[in-house]
């Protein structure tokens, strides 16, 4: 019984993703769609292995560079929120900013990195960090000043430093909701990578993308995207297998 | 040295007061209350919600200052938590990732105290309480009143000479709760401690205690210290007896009392 829900949990979302490729391939033929307009997914899979080597040679820049922006929003978001758990004082100056400063499309100000950083890979890390720390530290940040206050006193009764509270009772507490803020990270740092390839790159994915799209290789753009979301799944696949990891030690 | 410790004398209050700043003005959570309890003795608080029971026991514990009067405990005033005071909450406040044996030595993992030596202690502890074959289970797999069993193992492991109990039992059933003041009692008739126990619950005030300290609502002080003279070991039968429940009845009358001269109108 148990094992039949857990098969149709895959197989439902499964299936209903190859009825409407299906749907979409018969439509595209069955009416003509021009190949410039909307290639049919046989086109797209004829594309990727025409093309394939290519776009592995730039899925290897933009997947790395997502990889590591991943890597350093997860120690900005927290390091940013172990700060202002640590300073109600910070954490009053400081957090009403950075929610407000969440309120600026962050997106717009990619072309002030390229000023400030140029047009190389550190420009496009710290753009991609810059727009995907944020729900870490917030996450994480909910995670450690949220900490059972019951479990604080006891630690106290029991002459605990504010260090060993930190250490053995809130960081524990806070690994749950640092890996939602990660998840949502993962895929905001493909996104401002790809950003930074559209604006400024000669590599990668986001750079394949707008050349192709500048032939109306409509097939090819694709073909990339495909590879994007592959990179994209990835990344947030193992982030997803830590948060089980971790939600396993807690639930036993 | 004129205030040198009683023999035998453990705890000692003396005019004790917390003062807390509302919108309102000063809140008197706890006003000048005195009182000694005896090196080995297990002491009741007695009193309804909200008269500050919870708080004077954790000035007794260093958990909350205290804003004037003394509180010593084995003849030091009280400035802070010590590792000779164990505190037992209202909550088990088990740690949700780690299993039953690990919250147990959770105070030896702090303390950095030797792990073999209270590892058996723990087990020794477990089997007590009636947790064995739970040792590996995680906190949400028990029930209430299993793992205010663990948080009782987890008071004890380290061996503190005084344990401070705050209204440990008041979340269980009537049932599981009977249960956890037997398993409470013969612990007690094994490890030898000194005990603070608050409560709301007449019967367990009597059932547990050597002695009944009754506190008052307004002004939040103890009214009265009543002897309980049930010889130990006690088991549930005591509950049938005459003198337990007369005694629950003058502990009735006098907390009705002291409810009724807190309702009447005061000097004006």
């Amino acid at each position: 019984m148990r094992d039949r829900e857990q098969v149709l949990t895959v197989a439902l979302p499964v299936l209903t993703a190859a009825i409407g490729l299906i749907g979409w391939q018969v439509a595209v033929k069955a009416w003509a769609v021009p190949q410039v307009i909307l290639p049919a997914p046989s086109d797209i899979w004829n594309q990727l292995a025409a093309v394939w080597t290519d776009l592995l040679h730039h899925a290897a820049y933009t997947g790395g560079e997502a990889i590591v922006a991943c890597l350093m929003s997860a120690a900005l978001g927290a390091g940013t929120a172990a700060m202002l758990a640590s300073s109600p004082l910070l954490r009053d100056m400081l957090y009403p900013n950075l929610v407000a400063f969440q309120l600026i499309p962050k997106i717009a100000l990619a072309p002030l990195f390229v000023i400030w950083l140029g047009i190389d890979a550190p420009s496009r890390l710290v753009f991609s960090t810059f727009i995907s720390f944020f729900p870490v530290a917030i996450g994480t940040l909910a995670g450690l000043v949220g900490t059972n206050p019951n479990a604080i006193r006891l630690c106290q009764s029991l002459t605990a430093s504010p260090g060993q509270i930190f250490r053995h009772v809130q960081v524990p507490y806070a690994l749950p909701f640092f890996f939602s803020g990660m998840r949502v990270a993962a895929t905001l740092s493909v996104i401002g990578i790809v950003i930074g390839e559209f604006i400024s790159s000669k590599h990668g994915l986001g750079s394949y993308i707008l050349l192709a799209g500048s032939r109306a290789e409509t097939a090819r753009i694709f073909a990339a995207l495909v590879v994007l979301c592959a990179i994209g799944l990835a990344i947030y696949g193992v982030i997803a297998l830590l948060e089980w990891r971790v939600r396993k030690a807690w639930r036993g | 040295m004129l205030d040198a410790p009683v023999r035998g004398e453990c705890i000692r209050a003396d005019s004790a007061w917390k003062i807390y700043d509302s919108a309102k003005g000063p809140v008197e959570a706890v006003a000048g209350v005195s009182f000694s309890v005896r090196r080995g003795e297990f002491v009741a608080i007695l009193g309804p919600s909200g008269c500050g029971k919870s708080t004077l026991l954790m000035m007794c514990g260093g958990l909350e200052p205290i804003t004037s009067g003394t509180i010593t405990v084995d003849g030091a005033p009280m400035t802070g938590p010590r590792t000779s005071i164990g505190v037992m909450f209202q909550e088990s406040t088990l740690l949700p990732w780690k299993s039953v044996l690990d919250n147990i030595m959770f105070p030896v993992e702090l303390l950095h105290r030797p792990r073999k030596e209270h590892t058996a202690r723990a087990r020794e502890l477990i089997e007590m309480v009636g947790l064995s074959g739970f040792e590996n289970h995680k906190p949400h797999q028990l029930s209430g009143g299993m793992r205010q069993r663990a948080a009782i193992c987890r008071a004890l492991v380290y061996d503190p000479d005084i344990l401070l109990m705050d209204e440990p039992f008041s979340a269980l059933d009537a049932i599981t709760r009977d249960e956890m003041n037997d398993a409470l009692l013969d612990i007690w008739g094994r490890y030898t401690k000194t005990g603070l126990f608050v409560t709301h619950s007449i019967r367990e005030a009597v059932y547990l205690a050597d002695r009944v300290l009754v506190m008052n609502r307004r002004p939040a002080t103890v009214v009265a210290d009543i002897a309980v003279p049930l010889p130990r070991p006690r088991d549930p039968s005591v509950g049938e007896s005459k003198i337990f429940n007369e005694l629950c009845g003058e502990l009735r009358g006098m907390i009705e009392h002291s409810h009724r001269a807190a309702r009447t109108p005061s000097h004006a």
